[in-house]
């Protein structure tokens, strides 16, 4: 049992934030927010550094590296408050394309791992809430060759009108419940019969909802189900790591304004009242780091284990962000809410991940009706 | 990164899991299951029983007859013992004074104390509280006078727990009033046979006699029985606070007693009921993140390589969640949570229950269990000393 990080993991991390302070400032995430939040610049810049290969096999141009980097990258992210779609287009797409046909992967692989392409899942429906399974999108296989068409619509698409292809599950057979018969395509962004429209997010992104009608799709694969619950899961852990790096600074800020902020001739410090605060926010933070080691070490488990782990850390980060965001802002009082002040940001995007994957009811949901008898980290 | 033990840990774990089960008493483990009445007898059984394999004091170096674990060595062994059902090891000598004396003890102290701590023969308390100084634990005035090569000891302690088992205490004293008040302390152990010293029961909330007065009056102790330097006995009881102590956040303990939250819950018919099982899921997430940060404790602890200033954070969040299942336990137990019956607690009553045995003894933990979030510095001051490390000012 070992919680530190490699040389090559601390130099990629320090790689993550050089960049940050050179060239992710607040002023520049500030101007692409009220821009619209396009960020697929600051996507190519990040491609750069090499990071949209990350976890890319190295077969397939990428660096061939695991959950521990990307947690590292994502906690650094989430530290410079970077807004691209990092996450589902460098982690969770890769997840789901290794599991396409050799050909498919050759052709889309090494350009995910370059980020020339922007690759992300659109699973969410408008009635599925965070349910995984809940499917009405249907896949037809189309009169000629081995294509297929696609009909329904999907919605909170990150990074929706930027993307250049998506990952789209659709039911084969079957109801719109059930776990079984989900097929997930590829559908590129010029695709007939796909429209797209896209609107910025709360945190200074942008999402789409897509409308499929006779869509043209390339199979990945037939056993969609427990793919996207794989690739569910790795979004997950990259939310948690995200939140840790987010919490971490958001709470740097907070503890140096009340060492500075003066009321009642005494600076914010010094009220007992609020120190507890900060002690809580200490606890939560700490509480939140421990899940997200957990969350990305246990991605490796069968699926069971993996699906119950995540669920709990999700949890954890979904409570740990609520509150330790919430109560940075009570401490900075009002310039913490307001839009010229960076604590605001760190909160709407902390607010934002809680409802990534499955929020906390939900998740809490999913580990009330998964925990067996024994419980803990090795159980 | 990695969550899994090496091969060596592994074997180890098991090497621990297979002797605990040959040797730990199953009338005994019957009773921590079941949160029955410990008797003296029983407890000092499974100390005797760890002494004689050296591993009462299972955290000492192997110069002073330990068993040199590592970190991680010692957080299994916690592991197996709370999960078999083992009783806590009473820590006021394994745990508390004995590293105090191997720190700062003479030579001649470390070997008249240590063997009998080890074995488990000699039952030690702890006199730290008093009436006027709790939280405020520096502000104590019990008073120890020098007299030529005796101290005379007079005054007070309180809230010692098992006192009334208690062989030999160590004590914070006052030695000085010069200075500020934390620079007048010396460390004394006192035998509790000594004339003067006199034990009256506190009875608590839960009717339990768990906690004592200990009086000393004109109490006549040998100078050999002080640790270290005179006037420097909050400095070693602050080096006792400081000593790597994972265990406080007693999260093996917490998950032996999640099992049986479930237990009770299934039985009550509660398990299937949503609304009560999301409270148990929240609580299995908030112990197995609790766990992992004890990990990360353990693990930095074993490499040495960083710090993680985190002990505060444990003594709150362990406490927290012991007081949190043994309420949801006492609800589980529903109207038949009410009942008083304190012969119910002990194993073999033959008496008739009122509703199912299991019920018995829930309100009575969740009353003890108050205290888990005062003592041992209340979550409050450890608040104030995890604000102070955040906010560094």
């Amino acid at each position: 049992m070992d919680f530190e990080f490699t040389d090559d993991q601390g130099s990629l991390r320090d790689a993550v934030q050089r960049w940050v302070e050179k060239g992710f400032s607040f002023e520049r995430r500030h101007g692409l927010a009220k821009a619209g939040g396009a960020t697929r610049a600051v996507y190519a810049e990040l491609a750069e550094l090499g990071l949209t290969g990350l976890v890319v096999p190295e077969s397939h141009g990428g660096l061939g590296f695991g959950a521990i980097e990307a947690m590292v990258v994502m906690e650094e992210l989430g530290r410079g408050l970077v807004n691209a779609p990092y996450a589902a287009g460098a982690l969770v797409a890769p997840t789901l394309l290794s599991a396409a046909p050799e050909a498919l992967q050759a052709a889309w692989l090494p350009r995910v791992a370059s980020g020339d392409v922007l690759v992300v899942l659109a699973h969410q429906e408008q009635a599925a809430r965070y349910r995984l399974h809940h499917v009405r999108t249907r896949a037809t296989a189309s009169g000629s060759g081995s294509g297929y068409r696609l009909a329904g619509a999907k919605s909170v698409v990150p990074a929706g009108d930027e993307a250049d292809a998506y990952v789209v599950p659709a039911r084969l057979t079957g109801a719109d419940d059930d776990t079984a018969g989900i097929g997930l395509f590829l559908v590129e962004r010029a695709a007939a019969g796909l429209a797209v429209r896209g609107y910025p997010t709360q945190d200074g992104a942008r999402a789409a909802e897509l409308t499929l009608v006779g869509t043209p799709a390339t199979l990945i694969t037939e056993e969609g189900g427990a793919l996207i619950e794989q690739a569910a899961d790795v979004g997950i852990a990259a939310v948690c790591a995200e939140a840790v790096g987010l919490m971490e600074k958001l709470t740097a800020i907070t503890v140096e304004y009340m060492n500075t902020r003066k009321q009642f001739n005494a600076t914010l410090a010094s009220f007992q009242a609020l120190r507890h605060r900060m002690a809580d926010v200490k606890m939560q933070l700490e509480l939140g780091r421990s899940m997200s080691f957990y969350a990305s070490m246990k991605l490796g488990e069968p699926a069971a284990q993996r699906r119950l782990a995540l669920s709990q850390a999700k949890v954890q980060l979904g409570q740990s962000m609520r509150y330790v965001s919430q109560q940075c802002v009570q401490l900075h009082g009002g310039i913490g809410v307001t839009d010229e002040y960076i604590a605001s940001h760190y909160f709407k995007r902390l607010t934002m991940l809680e409802m990534s994957f499955g929020d906390t009811l939900h998740h809490l949901g999913e580990v009330s009706a998964h925990m067996q008898d024994t419980a803990g980290v090795f159980a | 990164m990695d969550l899994n033990f090496t091969a060596d840990e592994l074997a180890f774990r098991h090497e621990i899991r297979d002797w605990v089960a040959a040797n730990l008493p199953a009338d005994i483990s019957h009773k921590v299951h079941n949160a029955l009445h410990l008797t003296r007898d029983d407890m000092q059984a499974w100390a005797r029983i760890l002494g004689r394999k050296g591993w009462h004091g299972y955290s000492w170096p192997k110069q002073f007859g330990g068993p040199g674990w590592t970190a991680v060595q010692r957080h299994l062994f916690e592991e197996e013992c709370a999960l078999a059902g083992a009783p806590r090891i009473v820590p006021f000598g394994p745990v508390m004074v004995a590293p105090v004396i191997m720190a700062f003890g003479s030579p001649e102290q470390q070997q008249r104390h240590l063997p009998g701590i080890m074995s488990g023969d000699v039952w030690w308390s702890q006199g730290y509280s008093e009436p006027g100084a709790g939280s405020d634990l520096a502000s104590l005035k019990c008073k120890a006078e020098r007299q030529g090569d005796k101290y005379i000891v007079n005054g007070q302690k309180t809230w010692t727990t098992l006192g009334q088992y208690g062989e030999w205490i160590f004590c914070l004293v006052r030695t000085s009033s010069e200075g500020k008040p934390q620079t007048g302390i010396s460390f004394l152990l006192i035998d509790m046979k000594s004339p003067g010293v006199s034990v009256r029961p506190i009875i608590m909330l839960d009717g339990g006699h768990e906690v004592n007065e200990v009086w000393f009056d004109e109490v006549e102790v040998p100078a050999e029985n002080l640790v270290g330097e005179e006037n420097k006995g909050w400095t070693y009881a602050k080096y006792l606070l400081a000593h790597e102590r994972a265990g406080i956040g007693e999260v093996n303990r917490a998950k032996r007693e999640l099992e049986r939250l479930k237990r009770i819950a299934k039985a009550e018919g509660l398990y299937d009921d949503g609304r009560f099982r999301d409270q148990i899921a929240l609580l299995e997430v908030d112990i197995v993140a609790l766990e992992m940060l004890i990990l990360r404790v353990v693990s930095a602890s074993n490499s040495g390589k960083q710090s993680l200033d985190v002990a505060g954070l444990l003594k709150i969040r362990g406490s927290e969640i012991q007081q949190r299942y043994t309420e949801l336990m006492m609800l589980a137990g529903g109207p038949f949570s009410l009942p008083f019956i304190q012969e119910a607690m002990d194993a073999g009553w033959q008496g008739d229950h009122v509703g199912a045995a299991h019920c018995a003894p829930l309100s009575g933990a969740y009353f003890n269990f108050r205290k888990t979030t005062i003592y041992g510095g209340s979550n409050e001051v450890q608040r104030n000393i995890v604000a102070q490390t955040v906010l560094g000012s």
